[in-house]
């Protein structure tokens, strides 16, 4: 097993940053990948082998960002430890599906709305802007910068055995306990949002209709009520308003 | 000057969302007091972030799908409001900033097919360690560009349109913030589906609008 | 209501086979056919990572599937059962062992010398000679990397 020196980890975690720089429908973050491990193939290989090595981590790869550092942090592992490269390549194509999906959960769909919603909230409480937005950014980088770090930690001490730490981390429990919280927050900034409406004069009727109806579409639709098309009409509506005052 | 100093901001926090390091300081709400701030007017720039927020917020940067760009789309909203005050300017300037979110991804979606060429073919004849070096930072260079691009002629765009039809705009400021608050209630409900659900989270949802209930009155 | 769909699939376990097919067949365990990833227990990890605790995940060699397919067939666990690529689906169907059953073909990726029938499905001279063994064996072989999602008949997948 030969140990991979500090600063090379040093210098692939900070890669790691921009591990989505190239990202492309062809590779995705294939060539971000190569871009990140390379001080440790250099440090393991020179000449015609690192080439090889090169090129093998140029191929098709796809994580959320900020879990990829787990991935090339097992893969470095696998690479000092003079693993086959189809066993990397096994790895590789095994790893992908559950990082993105698991990072997706808990980062997008549940830290980082959670997180801005206190800054949100913050806001209607009376913050100022600049303690607004760093109630929202101290709080999101700390978790995701500890991510990051967990996640490449763990992948260098663990190398293909990660799927054994990833289970016991239930990080699927974490996003289900973050999304409650960013559910709190959610009803209190409605809260705010209602006493907003009422404050800019008697809400009428109209507005108040109009917000109920919208409400309960976003609730049924989802997404979908964003769509450009519906943009598209919306605008619509507003020029035609536009002209008729005119 | 204005405009250069937006459209450089627009290229850095452009990287921030996918390219370079995801701190999300590229979120509406973090890019509209920074633009704000940098055009002379923290306060009304933040603004803008927080209703762009309120609606971007459920667009999450899951890979592949196309989806609309808050870092440029705030800075070109927020530099147009502080420019042109007014409830018509404001209005239109972040219904400008909506509109060209939409553009902004579609110029991500244009940049990853060329970054399909861009960056390093593992079926390339020779790929030499440099040539991974080069390709991947060339990359993350026309991500900036493209975000400089984007910003500036939304600015620009955006300045003509607003002091043009400002004037036009048919709501007073009532009915303006009204309208927001209807597309601010798709959001929330967006929002909730993907927490879960109401009837899932019905009483924690209910204990948060009490709290919001009273915070609105009392704070 | 035994085996409720057997299909070829590189990336195995993935987001498409739980959300997609897992949400409409509702299964009870998945069963990954693959003498490589039957004795690698790190593999198998990963592959359990995508499924929730509630739904069982097994792994078997070929020979071993072979001796118990009968008896998956006739149990009431509705199962899905996945092999990584074509090489395994045909060994598994030898002696017309799955005959009458249909096999789906959703995730075989870009690689030497393979032509592009869909974009989730790239086969090569080898790979129409093993669809049509199937055929042989008695399976009904066609493309489909979702449920929603138009089915690729034969004569498309055996098209040069």
């Amino acid at each position: 097993m030969t140990e991979i020196s500090l600063s090379t980890r040093l210098s692939t975690f900070l890669r790691s940053f921009i591990i989505q720089g190239s990202w492309n429908y062809r590779t995705m973050i294939g060539g971000g990948f190569a871009f990140a491990i390379l001080p440790v193939l250099r440090e393991l290989f020179e000449g015609p082998r690192l080439d090889e090595a090169v090129r093998r981590h140029a191929e098709h790869f796809n994580a959320h960002p900020y879990l990829a550092g787990l991935a090339l942090g097992a893969t470095a592992r696998l690479e000092a430890d003079g693993a086959e490269p189809e066993l990397m390549l096994r790895f590789k194509s095994a790893i992908k599906g559950p990082l993105g999906g698991m990072g997706d959960a808990l980062m997008w769909a549940a830290w980082l709305p959670t997180t801005v919603l206190i800054g949100l909230v913050a806001h209607f409480a009376g913050a100022s802007p600049w303690m607004c937005v760093l109630l929202f950014l101290i709080p999101y980088n700390a978790g995701h910068v500890a991510l990051r770090l967990w996640g490449f930690g763990t992948g260098l001490r663990w190398g293909h055995d990660v799927g054994r730490v990833l289970r016991g981390a239930a990080l699927g429990n974490l996003a289900e306990l973050v999304s409650r919280g960013g559910v709190v927050l959610l009803g209190m900034l409605a809260g705010f949002l209602c006493v907003a409406g009422a404050r800019g004069g008697p809400i009428e009727l109209l507005w108040t209709t109009l917000m109920a109806v919208a409400f309960t579409a976003g609730l049924i639709l989802g997404e979908r009520a964003w769509r450009p098309a519906a943009l598209l009409a919306v605008g619509t509506v507003v020029c035609v308003l536009m002209v008729a005052a005119r | 000057m204005t405009l250069l100093n937006a459209s450089l901001l627009g290229g850095a926090l452009a990287l921030d969302a996918t390219t370079v390091g995801q701190f999300m300081i590229s979120r509406p709400l973090v890019a509209g007091l920074l633009s704000g701030w940098l055009a002379g007017d923290p306060v009304s720039g933040f603004l803008v972030g927080v209703v762009l927020e309120i609606y971007l917020l459920v667009a999450f940067p899951v890979g592949g799908a196309r989806f609309p760009e808050g870092a440029t789309a705030t800075v070109v909203a927020a530099t147009t409001v502080v420019a042109h005050p007014g409830p018509g300017a404001f209005a239109l300037g972040v219904g400008f900033g909506l509109m060209w979110g939409q553009l902004g991804g579609w110029t991500i979606n244009a940049m990853r097919t060329l970054n399909g060429w861009v960056a390093p073919d593992p079926a390339a004849p020779l790929l030499p360690p440099a040539r991974v070096v080069c390709g991947h930072l060339l990359a993350v260079l026309l991500d900036f560009v493209r975000g400089v691009l984007v910003t500036g002629t939304g600015v620009w765009v955006a300045g003509l349109v607003v002091a043009r039809f400002s004037g036009n705009w048919p709501l007073g400021e009532e009915d303006t913030v009204g309208l927001f608050l209807v597309g601010a209630a798709v959001s929330v409900g967006i929002l909730l589906r993907s927490f879960g659900g109401l009837a899932r989270r019905r009483v924690i949802f209910l204990g948060g609008l009490i709290v919001g209930v009273a915070g609105g009155i009392f704070l | 209501m035994p085996i409720l769909l057997f299909r070829v699939d590189e990336r195995l376990i993935h987001g498409q086979v739980v959300i997609g097919w897992g949400s409409q067949l509702h299964p009870e365990r998945y069963l990954v056919v693959d003498d490589d990833i039957a004795d690698s227990e790190w593999e198998q990890d990963l592959y359990r990572l995508t499924v929730g605790d509630s739904t069982k995940v097994s792994f078997f060699t070929v020979e071993q599937a072979r001796q118990r397919v009968s008896e998956w067939m006739s149990a009431d666990e509705r199962t899905l059962l996945l092999t990584r690529d074509l090489c395994s689906m045909l060994r598994l169907a030898r002696n017309r062992l799955l005959e009458g059953k249909s096999v789906n073909l959703g995730g075989i990726h870009h690689g030497k010398g393979r032509k592009m029938v869909r974009s989730y499905l790239y086969l090569n001279d080898a790979d129409r000679g093993r669809v049509r063994a199937l055929e042989e064996e008695g399976m009904h072989a066609s493309g489909r990397d979702l449920p929603g999602s138009l089915k690729v008949g034969l004569a498309d997948l055996l098209e040069e």
